[in-house]
């Protein structure tokens, strides 16, 4: 799939849930796998940390 | 059985589970929870035998939490467990009840009361916000001056958690802490988090490094486990110089990779197999 930042192609394995997350080798980006409302699969950059992330 | 992973982000501990729970046989439905809907006042049971509660964020763990069961499904860690162990407070409090080691704590709502708990503690000391993770605002005051500026910024900080002073005695670490798992009522595995660094989270940069567990380090474990309602948990662990354990805090959610790695032992299959023998009975 292209890295929505550069568009660089990022491999993404088949069996990648929602919310996985990639890097792009290219230009460093945090990637989440997403899935739209018909299920298509794409990138988007992740979230940045929150302040209620952790354990 | 069938497992529900409700999940926000699938890193590796979210993968892991579902490869251990498939791998035990079990039917496993993700729960992708930034997707999800729940309806509070009609809700639909989605007929899982438990769900476990992935979530990174707090509040999507504590809101999907809520529906889950309001549904009528048990979730690993169950609210109480979750929130409980969400809130430092809380969680002092509950461990000290059980007469549980903990370092000294005290609390207060203004900067002047608060002064004059730090000068009663002493100094360095450590002062926190109530709920948070990962090291997150967590500082250290080495004398009156840097105290007064740390709660100066938490006093003029938006949030409101940050204007209740949860202030502790700091525990002259041996260069590390100790991160051990309760699952449950077992005590499988546990890790020194080493950092030169006075904070030892991972997250910060602590390198995980195997720990044997003692038989104080099992029980000061186990009883933590109770006290906070048992479940899966993290218990954060302090030494003390004088060879003593002080329990620092309780996770609920957990993080698991750097201890995995480490160590070799295949923790998310253990607390699959637990879970699902706590919930056979």
């Amino acid at each position: 799939m292209d890295c929505p930042v550069c568009g660089v192609k990022v491999k993404v394995p088949d069996d990648s849930l929602p919310g996985e997350l990639f890097e792009c080798k290219d230009c460093g980006a945090n990637l989440e796998f997403i899935q739209d409302e018909k299920g298509r699969p794409g990138l988007k950059v992740a979230d940045e940390v929150a302040e209620d992330w952790g354990q | 059985m069938r497992i529900g992973l409700a999940y926000d982000m699938a890193r590796f501990e979210e993968k892991a589970l579902i490869q251990a729970a498939r791998g035990l046989g079990h039917e496993v439905q993700p729960i992708y929870v930034k997707n999800a809907e729940f309806s509070v006042t009609n809700p639909v049971n989605p007929g899982l035998d438990f769900v476990i509660q992935r979530c990174v964020s707090h509040y999507r763990a504590y809101g999907s939490t809520i529906a889950l069961e309001r549904a009528g499904c048990r979730v690993v860690n169950n609210l109480q467990v979750l929130r409980d162990c969400a809130d430092k407070l809380i969680t002092t409090s509950k461990l000290s009840a059980a007469g549980i080691p903990v370092p000294q704590t005290m609390v207060a709502f203004s900067r002047e009361r608060a002064l004059e708990v730090a000068r009663r503690i002493g100094f360095p000391l450590v002062v926190k916000p109530i709920q948070g993770s990962w090291g997150r605002m967590v500082a250290r005051a080495v004398d009156e001056q840097t105290f007064q500026d740390i709660i100066e910024l938490r006093e003029n900080m938006p949030n409101p958690q940050l204007k209740i002073h949860y202030i502790q005695e700091h525990i002259d670490k041996p260069g590390r802490d100790i991160r051990i798992f309760y699952v449950w009522g077992e005590v499988p595995v546990a890790i020194y988090r080493v950092s030169r660094q006075w904070k030892t989270n991972t997250a910060l940069g602590g390198r995980a490094v195997p720990c044997p567990i003692t038989d104080e380090l099992r029980e000061i474990t186990i009883k933590t486990g109770m006290a906070m309602g048992d479940g899966v948990l993290g218990v954060d662990i302090l030494e003390t110089g004088d060879g003593g354990l002080l329990v620092n805090e309780v996770n609920a959610v957990i993080e698991f990779k750097n201890t995995v790695l480490s160590t070799g032992y295949d923790l998310p299959t253990k607390i699959v197999e637990e879970t699902v023998r706590v919930f056979r009975k």
